[in-house]
């Protein structure tokens, strides 16, 4: 079939393609959930800060994705490179989810566990780690899971301001009218949210505890 | 029995942290010994990567993998910038506005060093010698509207203007030497607002009746095959459009024979030569490698 | 052990009042004292003021006015870490850790405290044999294995793991049925005058109060109306105190009758 021997013969630059995907991809959920974890805690923390904070991510998630890429074009340092252009606007979007799990996951916890980790005289980093981050795992992952297969998706639309990825397959695809090459970006990425959405949500259900 | 720590359970291996450290690190740092050479989104850049790509294959037997069809040139620069593509054919008054970001020049000597001296500056990229020609704008209105007005230059068509609908592309529309600049020094005040189309389209819609004025590309293989008029740019509106490869400095590094081969390619493509190929891409659907190929077989190469 | 010299009281509370951020007074001024080795027991109703009274020895919450001290010293003067880790709590759902298993849980505070491995593994083998549990069968079980009366026992071996001198207890019982009710009550009585620690239980149920109690303190609508002795309550003549013994009395005559 054209499209197997297409495959087979460009197998390098899909490749090729599919690891700068995965870097981005990468990149951005390590940001994600370096800011979104904490800001979810803080939020779990002082109620009255979920407004602000879940409000503004929502805001830049309803920003639609190429827009944004756009509007960040023309900041210094940022705009410069299109890699830093798609992280940056692929780490805003990616955050909402992972708040808002780390958030629901920790203020989900038991009271009774809570306050009984308290009187026993722990800290509140000591509950935090020991007690609240073990029990809320399981959600807080979920969280990630759906902004990793966010993630791998939008990051296609990167290839618009110039990111490379998948999405330059299939933009450059579309320019030619070449099905196989549109294919070969847009098979692989599909696979990638596959995988990352088995493979997480295995992880996800490991660390469920049992109750 | 032994107690364990808390935290043991559901967390990640450390192996399989390490592994995925690698995987990213390998996905950056690979470079493979091959040559990527890029092009942009129309036929004539599709045509100059491939006379790069079969030159630097013939010449120095390196892997080629050609990435072409990129959106446009600040694609291309991304591109460059990131390492994903060596080498791709620019020219030269869009390097000096669209990416430097310069003021706009006619002295095409000025210009070309310029963008040669800035891009090695900023950017570490080559600029190899022109190619042998030059893909201006060339504003085009239809033959006979031309001899009916007696219409040469586009200094005479502006009184025409306001009768007549233009139609550019994105690009055009938008570059600081595109539409803004040209109605500026020319005065051209149109009747409506200009259709905005895809490159490939435009002639069609010129030829159609839809549009009255285009702005298409000098070296456009239809302008010889059909009843087309280039208005003269009089005022010398438009900074010169030098073809020159671009090379990653790492690049040409690595490879001195890669610069080489290219550099071999200077001078090689005249105005005509390059409509010819055009038009036999685009008018007569021949393969793009084959006229390539032809093409370099006709100048002694590779 | 303690800071306090013997004959100060180990909990003392002086005109402590609690009042929530809405304004709604939950503990009226309360005056009492607990001396070493006493069971206190807090009595009353729902919502009358026991649950946060003992809140504010181990500083869960803090006195809107007046003084509470531990071992001499107001709460507020102690690291509330510190305080806490000498004070075993006991809540009536248990909050043990579903993410740890019952060994872990138990060896919680010893493991926070630093101890060795050794000494840890000594001491919930101990408390195992206290609290009534086979360790073999129990400590790599986890609670949700565990039937409520299995889990409250846990909890109380828990709370005792690092032998603090204080032990606070909020309705330990209430989320078990009658009959095992009855069982670990009876078994912590047992236990009491092995543990010789000044202990502190709010309840609502007059018959662990006599049980169980060295004292009663009653309480209603956040003041303390009396505190008496287990045979000073049967004959007092309050109208709540004895409110809760003509209880007992329609218990007694159900009996006779049946």
């Amino acid at each position: 079939m054209k499209l197997l021997a297409f495959l087979s013969q460009h197998g390098d630059e899909i490749l090729q393609a599919t690891l700068e995907h995965v870097w981005l991809v990468a990149l951005t959920m390590l940001l994600a959930i370096a800011i979104g974890v904490p800001l979810g805690i803080l939020v779990a923390r002082r109620p009255w800060l979920s407004k602000p904070i879940l409000g503004t991510a929502n805001v830049a998630e309803t920003i639609p994705s190429l827009a944004l890429f756009g509007f960040l074009l023309p900041v210094p340092w940022l705009g410069n490179r299109a890699d830093r252009v798609a992280i940056a606007a692929l780490t805003l979007y990616a955050l909402l989810p992972i708040i808002r799990n780390t958030a629901t996951g920790i203020a989900g916890v038991d009271r009774a566990v809570r306050e009984a980790a308290r009187g026993m005289g722990m800290t509140e980093q000591q509950i935090l780690f020991h007690v609240e981050l073990p029990l809320s795992l399981s959600t807080i992952i979920a969280g990630i899971r759906v902004a990793t297969i966010l993630t791998i998706g939008i990051a296609t639309i990167a290839a618009a301001v110039g990111t490379g990825g998948l999405g330059e397959f299939i933009f450059r695809g579309l320019a030619m009218v070449n099905n196989p090459l549109i294919l070969a970006g847009a098979i692989p990425a599909a696979a990638l949210a596959l995988m990352a959405d088995f493979g997480l949500s295995l992880l996800e259900r490991r660390l469920r505890p049992a109750r | 029995m032994k107690i364990q720590t808390p935290f043991s359970r559901g967390r990640l291996p450390l192996p399989a942290i390490v592994f995925l450290a690698g995987c990213l690190v390998a996905c950056q740092g690979a470079r493979r010994d091959k040559i990527v050479v890029g092009s942009k989104n129309f036929p004539e850049q599709a045509l100059l990567g491939e006379i790069l790509a079969q030159q630097i294959e013939g010449q120095t037997h390196l892997r080629v993998e050609r990435r072409f069809y990129l959106a446009g040139s600040f694609i291309c620069q991304q591109a460059m910038l990131a390492g994903r593509i060596d080498t791709y054919v620019e020219y030269t008054g869009t390097a000096l506005t669209a990416i430097l970001h310069d003021p706009v020049e006619t002295d095409s000597k000025r210009v070309f060093g310029r963008v040669q001296m800035e891009y090695e500056k900023r950017f570490g990229f080559q600029v190899l010698p022109s190619l042998g020609f030059d893909d201006t704008f060339a504003i085009v209105i239809r033959g006979e509207d031309a001899r009916r007005l007696h219409l040469r230059t586009l200094s005479a068509a502006a009184r025409f203007a306001p009768q007549w609908r233009p139609g550019f592309g994105y690009e055009f529309m938008e570059r600081p030497d595109g539409y803004a600049g040209l109605t500026r020094v020319y005065g051209l005040m149109f009747a409506e607002k200009p259709r905005i189309l895809d490159l490939g389209l435009l002639y069609r819609a010129l030829l159609d009746k839809q549009v009255d004025l285009i702005a298409a590309n000098s070296t456009d293989g239809l302008l010889s095959a059909r009843d087309l008029t280039v208005l003269e740019d009089d005022k010398h509106y438009f900074p010169p459009y030098e073809a020159v490869p671009i090379v990653r400095a790492e690049t040409a590094g690595r490879f001195p024979d890669v610069r080489a081969a290219i550099a071999e390619l200077a001078g090689k493509v005249s105005d005509a030569e390059m409509q010819k190929m055009n038009y036999a891409v685009v008018a007569q659907q021949r393969d793009i490698s084959e006229v390539a190929r032809e093409f370099l077989h006709s100048k002694g190469l590779p | 052990m303690s800071s306090a010299p013997d004959d100060q009281p180990i909990i003392e509370f002086q005109k402590a009042r609690y009042q929530l951020p809405t304004g709604r007074i939950l503990l009226q001024e309360v005056t009492f004292a607990v001396p070493r080795g006493e069971t206190l027991v807090l009595l009353g109703r729902s919502g009358a003021g026991k649950t946060t009274a003992l809140k504010l020895i181990n500083r869960l919450l803090e006195p809107s006015a007046g003084k509470v001290c531990v071992e001499g010293r107001s709460t507020l003067d102690w690291d509330p870490i510190a305080l806490r880790r000498r004070i075993g709590y006991v809540i009536q759902e248990s909050g043990l850790f579903p993410h740890y298993t019952v060994g872990q849980n138990v060896s919680l505070v010893p493991r926070l405290e630093g101890w060795a491995a050794e000494r840890i593994e000594g001491r919930v083998r101990e408390l195992f044999a206290l609290v009534g549990l086979d360790p073999d069968e129990f400590l790599a079980r986890y609670p949700h294995e565990l039937s409520g009366g299995q889990r409250q026992r846990v909890g109380v071996a828990r709370a005792l793991a690092a032998d603090p001198p204080i032990l606070l207890m909020d309705e330990p019982l209430g989320a078990l049925d009658p009959l095992t009710r009855g069982d670990v009550r009876r078994e912590f009585h047992d236990l009491q005058k092995r543990l010789r620690k000044t202990v502190v239980i709010v309840t609502h149920d007059i018959s662990e109060a006599l049980l169980l109690g060295t004292r009663i303190g009653l309480m209603e609508a956040g003041e303390l109306r009396g505190i008496y002795s287990p045979k000073e309550f049967l004959s007092a003549t309050e109208p709540l105190a004895a409110a809760y013994t003509a209880q007992l009395r329609v218990l007694e005559e159900a009996r006779e009758q049946k």
